[in-house]
């Protein structure tokens, strides 16, 4: 693939936080433009570190890219503090979801629209637009964002984020700790988002199912490296992502632990 | 009966109008407290550097009133500028309680220069309205009401109308109200918190500017005004620390309430009971209602 294609390119960076703790070993991964990218992994593994590195939100946290190089568009994001990035094209959307509680529903999205110079009537067709694809918010623009539901909330935080009309987006978490049938409702607009509006869209995930049955490509980091990557149906089919991830097994369910086991034994029987 | 009917009357509305002026002070707490989470301890000195600053300009240099007053304003927003870059800046990530102490000695360090460029001597501020009961309203309605009193609750009616049409209705205003929810979302789709709290420590000072006119005029422009902060605490505590209104009511109640109390019920303490009531009205502000009258309740999904 050339670079002109990636519209991300993150080549072998190293994080550390509060230049002790190094979170992320040597991540390297790159999302095509106008694809879905997941990045899969358990709590700690690194993803929020990866997303926070792109979108420059690190140095807030009192994180730095140590080692590596990250492209964005073809230029490196060195310099960049987030509000450039956003004004780049290059949205994150926090995990949690992170919505201005004390604003209403509709405050809050046109919150996203504050690095762009619109007019009030360009806002309000802006509102309508993204309104079709976040039905359920029209109903709910007037109520205080605290109120709404955890569904609602993280609609809000992806429809606030769209408003600042990105080229890419960096979802971390999505679907944490949403029902089964939203966790379906959030994919399909994501997805939706992906296909009509163009948007690139990279997204850290633990839900792995459904996160790689809605990506195009996928990374699953450990420990802040990556382990694995490929298409998400390659992934989907993988034994080892089956078992690890999926907890699906040919010889019924099994644990981290058995694997490791597993691994430890061939490793001796080598040496 | 009528005569003690308007001499509380006389006490209420002296009350209250004194009042608005722990309002003005107030303001520029909230407004602070709005966008950093954090009480500024400098506001007095904010006050007091301010007010200083501008009759200086005005004594010292002789120039006129207007134009000292824009000078001064201009100065607050240095100071602004000054303060977000060298002091909330460098301590971006930083805890609440270190911004506080971090306020504590900025409001140190502005009442050293002031001192050390204008002296330590009281001066006094003419503003051309007498602290003297208003003739007009002394004849028909019996009440003793000083002007300047009422020009403190003018211009403070004036500020807050202000300043909540810049919070409702413009785009700064919802970019201060998202940062005060939270501050790392609003970076993230790119509100830019340098200009924000740019923007708000220059408001605060501004206000500083004209609560110390209104304090100085009446009690001279002085060192003591720096403690007139204290003052603001019950009000904030009553009315809640991240409301605008709240700061008002608070300040009416509080400035209607010490009045009221000392007249009527100080003789039994012996007198001087203002000083102290506010504080314990705070008191059971903070058992009963934590949030104060108007501040934003601590909202909980549950």
């Amino acid at each position: 693939m050339s670079t002109s294609t990636n519209i991300l390119d993150i080549k072998n960076i190293e994080v550390t936080y509060d230049n002790v703790i190094l979170a992320l070993h040597d991540v390297s991964l790159k999302v095509p433009k106008g694809k879905v990218v997941a990045l899969l992994g358990a709590n700690g593994a690194g993803k929020s570190t990866t997303l926070k590195a792109v979108s420059t939100m690190l140095a807030s946290e009192r994180g730095k890219v140590t080692k590596g190089t990250i492209e964005y568009d073809g230029n490196s994001i060195d310099k960049q503090n987030p509000s450039q990035m956003v004004g780049l094209g290059m949205v994150q959307v926090l995990e949690g979801r992170r919505c201005f509680g004390h604003l209403t529903v509709e405050e809050n999205i046109i919150a996203g629209a504050y690095s762009r110079k619109l007019s009030k009537g360009d806002i309000n067709q802006e509102l309508e637009k993204i309104y079709t694809y976040f039905i359920r918010l029209k109903e709910r623009r007037k109520s205080q964002a605290a109120f709404t539901s955890g569904g609602e909330q993280q609609m809000i935080a992806v429809a606030r984020a769209m408003m600042a009309k990105p080229k890419m987006l960096l979802l971390d978490e999505p679907t944490m700790g949403l029902a089964p049938q939203l966790v379906a409702e959030i994919f399909n607009i994501v997805k939706e988002l992906n296909q009509k509006e163009g948007v690139s869209i990279l997204l850290a995930e633990q839900n792995t199912n459904v996160a790689l049955k809605n990506s195009d490509y996928g990374y699953i980091i450990e420990t802040g490296r990556v382990m694995l990557d490929g298409t998400a149906q390659s992934l989907l089919s993988n034994d080892q992502v089956k078992e690890l991830y999926l907890g699906i097994s040919k010889k019924g369910r099994k644990n981290f632990r058995d694997v490791l086991k597993e691994e430890s034994l061939t490793k001796k029987r080598i040496n | 009966m009528v005569e003690e009917l308007l001499f509380f009357m006389e006490v209420l509305v002296g009350g209250l109008l004194a009042g608005t002026m722990y309002s003005l002070v107030a303001l520029g707490f909230v407004l602070i407290f709005k966008a950093s989470a954090t009480f500024n301890f400098s506001q007095g000195a904010m006050v007091f550097f301010s007010v200083l600053a501008f009759v200086g300009f005005m004594q010292d240099f002789n120039i006129p009133f207007v134009l000292a007053f824009i000078l001064a304003a201009l100065l607050m927003v240095v100071v602004g500028l000054c303060t977000e870059r060298f002091v909330l800046r460098p301590l971006m990530n930083a805890s609440e309680d270190t911004v506080l102490m971090a306020t504590i000695g900025l409001g140190y360090v502005l009442e050293g220069l002031a001192q050390a460029a204008w002296g330590v001597e009281v001066r006094r501020l003419d503003l051309g309205i007498g602290d003297f009961p208003v003739p007009w309203i002394a004849d028909n309605l019996k009440l003793f009401i000083s002007a300047l009193d009422i020009t403190a609750g003018v211009v403070a009616a004036i500020m807050i109308i202000g300043l909540f049409l810049l919070f409702k209705y413009t785009k700064i205003g919802l970019g201060l109200r998202a940062v005060a929810d939270d501050a790392g979302a609003a970076s993230s789709i790119g509100i830019p918190l340098k200009h924000i709290m740019l923007l708000v420590w220059s408001a605060a000072g501004v206000v500083a500017l004209v609560a110390g006119c209104m304090w100085g005029a009446r009690a001279g422009v002085q060192f003591a005004l720096v403690d007139l902060a204290l003052k603001a605490l019950p009000v904030l505590i009553i009315g809640g620390f991240s409301s605008i209104p709240g700061a008002i009511i608070g300040g009416l109640i509080i400035g209607a309430v010490e009045k009221v109390l000392e007249v009527y019920i100080g003789p039994f303490f012996g007198g001087a009971i203002e000083g102290w009531a506010p504080y314990v009205l705070a008191i059971f502000f903070l058992l009963y209602r934590p949030e104060g009258l108007f501040g934003e309740k601590i909202i909980r999904r549950v």
